[in-house]
Formats: structure tokens, C-alpha cells, sequence
């Protein structure tokens, strides 16, 4: 019923997934396997876009929480950016923002990764 | 008439015996009587008695035949026997007495009584004989040509009756000629019925030409016998009755000259069809066994062991399509790595949707497949399932000698069965899963049951309603209240992430952390960083709670409260409903110092009149058609709107509202709704 799909793109050494559609406890799995990949491919910068994201439910967040202590290990992490108000609300009501970095646009986030490269 | 056969043909055989026997005293005391008559009533009577105890003997013994058909032999030398009994006795009453110019009325005592025994044996043995010959027509008919059947019955019948009337004087030798002549051709035109003999194994059809030509001897000795009529030993006792004989003598000629032909035709292909007969019974043996496998990887392996015993062939494997794909399943004398090589390179030369492909010698020399003997021929047969091919069983076989139709044949039908076996064991464990998810689900609800609260306590200034509406599947939402001493009331409301039995047990485990806890800390936000302690460690890495804890003191109405990642806290105040989010993350995602440091506690007082409202995610998140979410401002609507309510009734009408706003669609999360009003000096409420 719900469409899901991830993309995955690089800029430098950041990885962008774009997420589109729904993603819930059956859509899950899927970006799971993008995760999995990253890990399997060492890279452990990601930013995870929501551009086109409608709707994250409790299993979706499970999965940033899933993995992020992995990247953050690594000198990575994960941040998410262009999130839709409502979306946004969700992560909001959870403090999630006290514990991830959240940005207005893509670009941000992966400038903010390169400057913490110089460091 | 007709009604009279049916309710004879309803008795039991017992019955069916007596009444037979009863009738042969009724014939035989009359005709002690009467030994011959030339008056007409007398000699009409006894030729009706004669018929009617025919009738019922046949009606017995038919019984007794059809039982016993499939051993169609025996039967049939049954009929031979008879056969010597009537000859034997008619011959020995030839002996006993001179049956030339018996006169009716110089019939002695003693001859009337031996007459009497001779007719009873003779009638017993005619019906029998007929039965068969009867029973033998229907036989292994896909049509029942009745008419043509019971219109030869009313001719003999008729014949015969004729030949009684010329007893009394009548000259009407052209009329029995005429009957006589009409009977023979329905009897010749019945006697093709002949195709029991088709399903006689090889065997038993040799038997079958040995007690055919006995038989034809033997009715044709009878014919003899009973031909001449006027010097017939039962002449006397039954006109007719000597006629009948003498029609089903020829009627046994007859019949067992066709049966005796047929036979020799089929003697030569007999041998090729019992062969094929056993392949069919072999391969519907085949067909049970397959049937009783629900198991899928012990159905691949029967049915690649069976393969074998199908058709000859040194090994065989079976591909299924997973996902769009054709991955072998189970093989048979072959590795599985070489069988799923085969496959795909088998696909590659040559395919067929639906029907069974044959790869020869010239075509399999080049697959490049290291094997040790290569295969000379080797046979795909598709797995098709109505209409749809589900995988290919694969025969291979190495000497030089091509699957051949037959093989092709006996392959296709196996795997026809094995397709629908196939289909049968994957139905079977989508079932059993499908009844372990809702066993599964009933338990969860169960669980959840338990764990909420069954009664809500009582207190004179607070009014207090709690709704909960379960998903499908469990969705993982808790309530409770502690009464803690001091006047302290403390609630929780909290949502678990996941759904289903997992949501159910980590309720199960915040209960416990909760009621334990409210008891030793008195305070919202310490009781909550030693919850994300305990959590922390036993959650799954993506699993959470979310919660509101509070501590209500319910004398003078100050209300402390922390928020775990939970929905907001309403509370109806003057006219207005203010939303409180305090900081605070949720249970089990931050495992580290953040989430005391982020935390904070609310305290407010309550003034008469206030409302609190608490729920979870499932109330802002119903959806109606458009998938619109039924949010916060609905909510606080409502409240505005019936604020002068009872706890109960403000409820009542929340739910009431959700369920009308998604009615059309389905509910996905569990609904929680705790509503507490603030009544200071309310007497009314709960004065005891």
C-alpha cells in the first residue's frame, strides 16, 4: 500500500539517502539494507534527506537508533535534513533533536561534516 | 407394478429369501394339486405362480451377484455349473421316467412331487444364470440402455406365455415363431454389451476364453435339451416356463460366443494393458503418498526419489521459481550445483511455457557442464498449477536409449501431482503461520489486558475517566494509576514502539518498572531517569517508550508532571486548552547523560473546573478517508465544547468523535484516553 524508496547518493565523502514516501514498519527493512550496506562499504558519514518524506512511524525512528551508535564509533554520524513540518514534529516531540543534528537543507549538513573533517 | 418391484427391491435379503422360498411352497403345493391342467384359469394360475416365484428368485439372487461381480470368474463358472446341474438332472429324469406321450392327466403322484423338485432347481438356476447375464450387460456401461434390455425381458416373457396358451389346444406356431424370432434379435442385439472384458487383467482373460468355450458347450447342450418341447420333463409342469429355458439357453450361446471372440481380440494388447494399468495405479499410489507430504523440503525429495520409479532415469532434481527465478529445490543423484547449471542452461537452448521438452544427446553435448557421466537425454516437465507454472521437474537420464512418449506421459501426469502436492504443502504452512500470528495476537491482547488497570480509584475532589480502544494489532499503549499515601495520586500514560506479542511484553516490563518505582521516588523526573536506566539496558537498540508520568495531590490540587517523548499534556483552564510540552526525551534512546540533563518538571495547580487530558498517539493519528490525521486541534475543540461534562461523558464524546471522524479507515494504533477534572469541593463526587 505505502510507497517507500531510498536513494543514495555522495557528495565527498558524505553519503545522502533520500527518502521518499512512508516509512513504517514494513517499509523498515529496506532502508535497514541501505544502512547495512554503508557499514559493509566502511562509510559511515551519512545525511538522510526527507525532502519527499509524508510519514515516519515508531519502527522508522527505531532505525536511525539502530545504527547510529555504529557510525558515531566510526567518526561518522548520522544527521537529517529537509525535513517536512510534521515529520519534523514527530522527531521533535521525542527529543530527538537534542540528540541528532537536524538541518534546514542537505547542503548544510554536509558542509557541517567537512568542517568537522578540518578539526 | 412398478411400485410393487421397488418395495421388493427395498427388503433385506433375509426377507428377500423368505418371501422367495414361500412362494416355491405356494408353486409346488399347487402343483401337487394340480400336476396339468387344460382348463385355462387353473393353467394360467400356475404359469403366473411360476413367473411370480422367478421374479422373486431373481430378485434375490441379484443381490448376491452384484456383490460378488468384480470377481467376475467365479461367477461366471457358477453359470457353468448350474449349467451341468440343470443338464444333469433333466438327463437323470429322462432316465427316471418316459416323457414322450405323458398325457396331462396321466401324471402320477410321485411324478408330480419329483416334477416339483426338478422345476424348483431348474427356476432357482434359471434365475441365476439370467441374473448374471443381466448383471454383465450393465456392467462397466457408461449408458444404461435400458429399453432395449426390458424390451428382450417382455418378448421372452410373451414368448413363453404364447407357448402356454398352444398347451391348451391353440394353434399358434407362427405367433411363437414370430416372438421367437423377434426375442433372438434383441438378445443378439444385447449380447454386445460386452466391455467388462476390457478391464479382465491378462490373465484372467485367458481364463476368460477357456470358460466362454465351455459354457457355449454347455448352454448349447441345454439348447438341445430343452428344444423339444413337447417331450420336455417340464413341459408339463410349465409350458411357458420350457420356453423361457430354452430362449435363455440361446441367449447364453449366444452372449458367450461374443464374450468368447472379444476376448480373443483383446488377448493380444492384453499384456500392454495391464502394463499401462499399472502405471496408472502406480502413479496414483504415487499421488496419495505426495498428498500426505505437507512438508515442502520432504515433498522435493520424495518427488525427485519417486522420479525414478516413474520412468527410468539415473537422476532427476526439481526446479520451483522464487521470485521470478528458478532455484533448485531438491535433487536426486545429481549435485546441486550441477542441477541448477542444467537448469539455467537448459532455459537457455530451448523452452517450453506449458508443456513437457525433451533435450537429446546433440544438445546436451555442449553445456560445458562438468559431470562425470554425461546425460544422453534429459526431460522437463512443468509444474502447473492452474494455468501458471510454478517449476520444472528435470529427469536425466545416461544410456542411449530417448525418453519416448510413454515416458513423457508418465512424467507429465507425475508432475501434475507433484504441482498440486506443492501447492497443498505451501497452503498448509501459510496456514499454520497465519494461525501462529493470531495465536500469537490473541496473546499479546491478552497480555495487555492484564497489565491495564481494572479499576480507577475514587477520590472526593478529583473526577477521573480512562478509554481505551485496542488495534488489530496490539499497539502497545499502558495506563495506571498508583495511590501512593500522603493524598498522592501518580498516573502514567505510555506508548511502546512496535506492535504485536514484542510491544506486549516491554508493557509488561514498564508496569513493573513504573508500580515499583512510583513507590520509592516521589518525584516525576527522578522516577524517569531511573526508568531510562533500566530501560536503557534492556530495550533493543531501535526500540523506545514514551510516557507522562505525574503526581497529583489530590487535596489541594498541585499537579507535578515530566514528559518522556510522550504526546502533550492538555489541560482545560477558564475557557482555554493550553498544550504543555516540557522537555524530555524518550525512555531508551538516549542512553547516555542527555537525557537527565535535557529533562524538565512541570508543576501547576489546578483550580476548580480544570481538565486534564492525556492520550497517545493514536488519537492525534487517527485518520478518516483522506488520511487526514485527526490532530490536536479536534482534541481541544472538544474539550472547549463539553468542558462542563463529566470526565465519563467528555470521553464518551472524544471516542464517539475519533470513531466518526475514521470511519472509513481502518484503526492502525492502539487509543488511550485519560481524562482527569479537577471538582475541589465537589460533593457529589464519591462521598463515601
Amino acid at each position: 500500500m505505502a510507497e517507500f524508496n531510498v536513494n543514495k547518493h555522495e557528495v565527498g565523502s558524505v553519503n545522502v539517502l533520500d527518502l521518499k514516501g512512508y516509512l513504517d514498519a514494513h517499509t523498515a527493512p529496506e532502508l535497514e539494507r541501505e544502512f547495512n550496506k554503508l557499514i559493509d562499504d566502511r562509510k559511515y558519514k551519512v545525511v538522510v534527506n526527507f525532502k519527499d518524506l509524508n510519514y515516519i512511524s515508531s519502527a522508522g525512528l527505531g532505525v536511525f537508533m539502530a545504527y547510529v551508535e555504529t557510525m558515531r564509533e566510526n567518526k561518522g554520524d548520522i544527521k537529517f535534513s529537509n525535513l517536512k513540518q510534521d515529520v519534523y514534529n514527530i522527531f521533535d516531540l521525542l527529543g530527538f533533536p537534542m540528540l541528532y543534528e537536524f538541518y534546514e537543507d542537505e547542503s548544510e549538513a554536509i558542509k557541517n561534516f567537512n568542517e568537522q573533517n578540518k578539526d | 407394478m412398478n411400485s410393487t418391484f421397488k418395495l421388493l427391491k427395498k427388503l433385506d435379503d433375509t426377507q428377500k429369501l423368505k418371501i422367495s422360498v414361500f412362494a416355491a411352497i405356494i408353486l409346488f403345493g399347487y402343483k401337487i394339486v394340480f400336476p396339468a391342467s387344460l382348463n385355462i384359469f387353473v393353467m394360467l394360475a400356475g404359469e403366473l405362480l411360476v413367473l411370480v416365484t422367478f421374479i422373486l428368485w431373481s430378485n434375490y439372487l441379484i443381490v448376491l451377484i452384484k456383490n460378488r461381480i468384480n470377481a467376475t470368474l467365479t461367477i461366471l463358472l457358477n453359470v457353468a455349473i448350474l449349467n451341468t446341474v440343470i443338464l444333469f438332472i433333466l438327463k437323470l429324469a429322462y432316465k427316471l421316467f418316459d416323457y414322450s406321450f405323458v398325457k396331462p392327466e396321466n401324471i402320477n403322484f410321485l411324478e408330480s412331487i419329483f416334477n416339483g423338485f426338478l422345476a424348483f432347481i431348474v427356476i432357482v438356476s434359471a434365475a441365476y444364470i439370467f441374473e448374471v447375464i443381466e448383471t454383465l450387460f450393465y456392467l462397466k456401461q457408461k449408458k444404461e440402455p435400458k429399453l432395449y434390455f426390458n424390451l428382450m425381458i417382455i418378448m421372452m416373457i410373451v414368448t413363453s406365455l404364447t407357448r402356454s396358451i398352444t398347451y391348451l389346444g391353440f394353434s399358434a406356431q407362427f405367433l411363437i415363431d414370430a416372438f421367437e424370432a423377434i426375442t433372438i434379435s434383441l438378445i443378439v442385439m444385447n449380447s454386445f454389451r460386452v466391455a467388462w472384458i476390457a478391464f479382465l487383467s491378462k490373465s484372467e482373460k485367458i481364463k476368460l476364453l477357456a470358460l466362454s468355450i465351455i459354457l457355449i458347450v454347455l448352454f448349447g447342450t441345454n439348447t438341445g435339451v430343452t428344444w423339444l418341447n413337447e417331450s420336455f420333463p417340464l413341459y408339463n409342469f410349465s409350458p411357458g416356463f420350457t420356453k423361457f429355458l430354452s430362449l435363455l439357453m440361446i441367449y447364453g450361446i449366444i452372449y458367450f460366443s461374443v464374450v468368447l471372440f472379444t476376448t480373443l481380440f483383446h488377448i493380444p494388447t492384453a499384456g500392454a494393458i495391464d502394463r499401462k494399468t499399472q502405471e496408472l495405479s502406480s502413479l496414483m499410489d504415487l499421488n496419495k503418498l505426495l498428498n500426505r507430504i505437507t512438508d515442502l523440503k520432504e515433498l522435493g525429495e520424495t518427488v525427485t526419489k519417486m522420479t525414478g520409479k516413474v520412468c527410468e532415469c539415473e537422476a532427476a532434481w526439481l526446479s520451483t521459481f522464487e521470485n521470478e527465478e528458478l532455484h533448485v529445490n531438491s535433487v536426486n543423484n545429481i549435485g546441486f550445483v550441477e542441477a541448477q547449471e542444467y537448469t539455467e542452461y537448459l532455459r537457455k537452448i530451448k523452452t517450453s511455457e506449458a508443456g513437457i521438452v525433451t533435450y537429446q544427446n546433440d544438445e546436451l553435448e555442449n553445456s560445458g557442464i562438468k559431470i562425470k557421466d554425461k546425460f544422453n537425454s534429459i526431460l522437463a516437465a512443468p509444474l502447473n498449477i492452474h494455468g501458471k507454472v510454478i517449476g520444472y521437474l528435470f529427469a536425466a537420464r545416461k544410456n542411449e536409449y530417448n525418453f519416448d512418449l510413454d515416458d513423457e506421459n508418465s512424467i507429465a501426469a507425475f508432475a501434475g501431482y507433484a504441482a498440486v502436492a506443492y501447492e497443498n504443502a505451501k497452503l498448509v504452512k501459510e496456514s499454520i503461520e497465519k494461525e501462529k500470528l493470531e495465536k500469537e495476537l490473541d496473546l499479546a491482547r491478552q497480555i495487555q489486558h492484564k497489565i491495564l488497570p481494572k479499576k480507577i480509584p475514587r477520590f472526593n475532589n478529583l473526577d477521573i475517566a480512562a478509554s481505551f480502544i485496542p488495534a488489530f494489532r496490539v499497539g502497545g499503549d499502558y495506563y495506571d494509576f498508583f495511590e501512593l499515601g500522603n493524598n498522592k495520586l501518580g498516573f502514567v500514560i505510555a506508548d511502546v514502539s512496535g506492535k504485536g506479542i514484542e510491544a506486549a511484553f516491554i508493557m509488561a516490563e514498564v508496569k513493573g518498572i513504573f508500580e515499583s518505582l512510583s513507590k520509592v521516588i516521589d518525584n516525576p523526573k527522578e522516577l524517569f531517569i531511573r526508568a531510562n536506566e533500566i530501560l536503557s539496558k534492556t530495550l533493543d537498540k531501535q526500540k523506545f517508550v514514551t510516557a507522562t508520568y505525574g503526581i497529583l495531590d489530590v487535596l489541594n490540587g498541585k499537579f507535578v508532571f515530566s514528559r518522556a517523548g510522550h504526546s502533550p499534556l492538555l489541560h482545560y483552564h477558564n475557557g482555554e486548552v493550553k498544550k504543555y510540552i516540557p522537555k524530555g526525551i524518550g525512555l531508551g534512546i538516549d542512553t547516555g547523560n542527555k537525557f537527565s540533563s535535557f529533562l524538565t518538571q512541570m508543576e501547576i495547580k489546578l483550580n476548580n473546573d480544570d481538565i486534564i487530558v492525556l492520550f497517545t498517539d493514536g488519537v492525534n493519528e487517527s485518520q478518516n478517508e483522506k488520511f487526514e490525521d485527526f490532530g490536536y486541534e479536534r482534541l481541544e475543540k472538544i474539550i472547549s465544547k463539553y468542558n462542563k461534562e463529566d470526565a465519563n461523558t467528555l470521553s464518551e464524546k472524544i471516542i464517539y468523535e475519533i470513531t466518526v471522524f475514521s470511519k472509513n479507515n481502518i484503526q492502525h494504533d492502539d487509543i488511550t484516553l485519560v481524562i482527569l477534572k479537577w471538582n475541589f469541593n465537589n460533593k457529589s463526587f464519591g462521598e463515601n
